[in-house]
């Protein structure tokens, strides 16, 4: 659990939420959105997950002077953790998603990844069919299939990090190649090589051998891209004709894109908008829906903490 | 009740002119107490090793000593402890160690994983090992596969005696299977409650509340365990007290529970308010075949037809009656590391049922061996399904 929480600033009537914040607390990124009761997103912005958790999902959410925040303006430190408890500005609502979701406490609501990839895909992309979201992050990878007004079915990759960014991470590590580097090096690829192993560790092995026979770190990186590809597409079958992309990982790593296109005949891809951010879009979204569904106004009835 | 049973089994253990039987927990059990052995349960053991997560201690001790880390945990956890000298009988009953066997009594109707245990201590102790092995995955029992298992029970009887020292009084089985039988039945009834909206009992709940009919079946005390037990949950369902507050999704658990975690799942679902108000684990131990009038075939036929020993179709139709008794939105299948014997969704069964209308999802975890559990992807696949259903 945290030290500090957020502390709602009104106990009694507040008034209308103006602005919905959604927060999505991953493995490596903590996530921000802000939308307005309209659905526009207003905001994106991101740092990286580091601990102590609470302050910096704070910290996170209060942004940088002049920056939009929902926090009111003396708990803006910059550089720094925010301290003590912070306040929410009157008209703010936030809803958290991620695995650290649940130690984000005094929040108004919280879901799964599941569902906010699902809302931030469908927010921004209104799809009218049924469709399935492959979502790769920093340390699993979600294939979910959609309809346009709901969560179909969902797999998330089991046990270990194959098929996701921390794969990848080992892997460029091992090739002492730079992250950013590998799309472009995978580009320059002359040979389709397969990885064949199950495992980080044995993928690594079987790099370092293929290395140490002379083949084309090139060749090596496309290798390692096509088995992501391969990881995912083991988690379940895909039964619509239209895939969408989410997660950071294809934010920085697009060349999986035609990749994942090149296994099926005849499939539509997308990559979605803001892919980074779909989470943390779809939280917001998700208060937003609650909202008005409701018609009242959950941060009347926190309890403050 | 469970401090008297061990008790006294610690006593028999102790008193020379008394002889101590161990036991599969869906193995023949009457026939051991007919006999009069105390009879000990090593796979209660294995969950008691579970649920205080001595286990975690106890499982690389095993591995270290050529056990596999990818076979039943409850064989390595017991396993383990005992090459530790170590047993949470200590702290909950005062027993020093696993009460010494006389021999070792184990049926193949749930896996061969206990062959193996129970060989391990025949070994150590130099005790001898007897095995029922009733034919396995089953559609349907038929009468050859009763003859088949009776024939063994002859067989095991005529060994135990010569153990035992004394001979197998037929009216004793017969009473044997009769509290056997009155004591399933009553299980049966309490399971049953929670058909009731709210349920006044959830899975978690069931997990504790089953010792006695595993350890204690065929005895009066679980009998009258039963009897007060259901009164008291038929009074919750009067006041329609919730075992889950608010209960707005009804789930039912297929597979093993995940022993050192119950209370974490427990709480997940509950914040989701989705009720586990069924499962194939708490209704392995009801044996509505069991008969007096023909003790040997009655148990051959209860213990033959028992879920896990069946074939798919068989399970797939069982778990959709039961989706509609109890009212079921969707299935949670623990896909348990060590026993695929108890997991049921490695051959495309959640699809499968899926396609008829009952929604379901897979969590990764383990019986015992807590390092194939994740808090976190299973919380986040458990929230994520209950949003979905
Ligand atoms: S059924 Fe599974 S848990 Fe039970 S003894 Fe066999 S392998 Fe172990």
């Amino acid at each position: 659990m945290i030290a500090a929480a957020l502390d709602p600033p009104v106990a009694a009537a507040g008034p209308a939420v103006t602005t919905f914040w959604g927060v999505d607390c991953g493995s490596s990124e903590i996530k921000v959105a802000a939308v307005d009761r309209g659905g526009r997103v207003l905001l994106l912005r991101k740092q990286r997950t580091l601990f102590p958790l609470a302050g910096h999902v704070h910290r996170a959410l209060a942004g940088g002077t002049g920056e939009l925040s929902p926090l009111v303006d003396d708990e803006r430190v910059p550089g720094a953790p925010v301290g003590g408890v912070p306040r929410l500005l009157p008209g703010q609502q936030i809803h958290a998603t991620g695995y650290g979701r649940s130690h984000i406490e005094g929040i108004h609501g919280q879901l799964t990844e599941i569902k906010a990839h699902f809302l931030g895909v469908q927010h921004q992309l209104q799809l009218d069919r049924d469709y399935t979201i492959i979502d790769i992050g920093g340390q699993d990878a979600k294939v979910i299939r959609a309809t346009p007004g709901r969560v179909d079915q969902f797999a998330i990759n089991r046990k270990c990090a194959a098929g996701t960014g921390a794969y990848i991470e080992e892997l460029a590590h091992r090739l002492e190649v730079p992250m950013q580097s590998l799309p472009g090096l995978a580009a320059g690829h002359d040979r389709e090589l397969t990885l064949n192993s199950y495992c980080t560790v044995f993928s690594g092995q079987e790099v370092i051998k293929l290395l140490m026979h002379g083949e084309r770190v090139e060749n090596l990186i496309y290798a390692l891209y096509r088995s992501v590809v391969k990881r995912v597409l083991e988690m379940t079958a895909i039964s619509t004709d239209t895939l969408v992309f989410s997660g950071g990982v294809m934010n920085y790593h697009p060349i999986l894109v035609p990749l994942f296109a090149e296994r099926f005949g005849d499939i539509k891809t997308i990559l979605a908008p803001n892919a980074q951010y779909c989470g943390a879009i779809g939280a917001a979204i998700h208060g937003l829906k609650e909202d008005e569904e409701n018609g009242i106004h959950h941060h009347q009835q926190l309890r403050p903490v | 009740m469970m401090r008297d049973y061990f008790a006294d089994l610690g006593a028999a253990s102790r008193d020379p002119a008394r002889k101590v039987a161990w036991c599969t927990s869906v193995g023949p059990a009457e026939i051991l107490r007919a006999l009069g052995f105390a009879v000990y349960f090593p796979e209660n053991h294995g969950a008691l090793l579970g649920a205080t997560r001595m286990s975690s201690e106890t499982i690389p001790v095993a591995n270290a000593h050529g056990y596999s880390p990818e076979i039943c945990s409850y064989l390595t956890s017991d396993v383990g402890a005992c090459l530790k000298g170590v047993t949470p009988l200590t702290k909950a009953y005062g027993l020093e160690e696993a009460p010494r066997p006389d021999v070792l009594v184990y049926c193949t109707n749930q896996c061969k994983d206990v062959m193996h245990w129970f060989g391990w201590y025949a070994r150590r102790w130099s005790v001898p090992l007897l095995g029922i092995h009733p034919p396995t995955h089953v559609a349907e029992v038929r009468p050859e596969h009763v003859a088949d298992v009776v024939a063994q029970y002859r067989h095991l009887i005529v060994q135990l005696e010569a153990i035992s020292g004394r001979k197998l009084d037929p009216a004793e089985l017969e009473r044997a299977v009769a509290r056997s039988r009155e004591a399933t039945d009553l299980w049966e009834e309490v399971l049953n409650t929670g058909t009731a909206r709210p349920s006044p009992l959830s899975f978690f709940d069931g997990a504790i509340y089953m010792g006695p009919i595993v350890v204690l079946r065929g005895t009066e005390i679980a009998v009258d365990y039963y009897r007060a037990l259901l009164a008291e949950m038929q009074d919750r369902v009067a006041a329609a007290t919730a075992a889950v507050p608010g209960e707005r999704k009804r789930i039912y658990w297929e597979g093993m529970p995940v022993w050192g975690r119950l209370r974490h799942l427990s709480e997940v679902f509950q914040r989701n308010r989705a009720a586990v108000v069924a499962s194939t684990y708490c209704n392995s131990w009801i044996f509505s075949d069991f008969d007096p009038r023909q003790p040997l075939p009655s148990m051959a036929r209860a213990y033959t037809r028992i879920f896990i020993n069946r074939d798919d179709a068989c399970k797939e139709a069982y778990l959709l009656r039961l989706a509609g008794q109890f009212g079921i939105d969707g299935i949670v299948y623990h896909a348990a590391r060590t026993c695929p014997n108890n997991t049921n969704s490695h051959y495309g069964m959640p699809e499968r049922l899926r396609a008829q209308g009952l929604p379901g999802v897979v969590i990764d975890g383990d019986l015992n061996d807590l390092r194939c559990f994740s808090d976190e992807q299973s919380t986040t696949v458990i929230e994520a399904f209950v949003e979905t259903l």
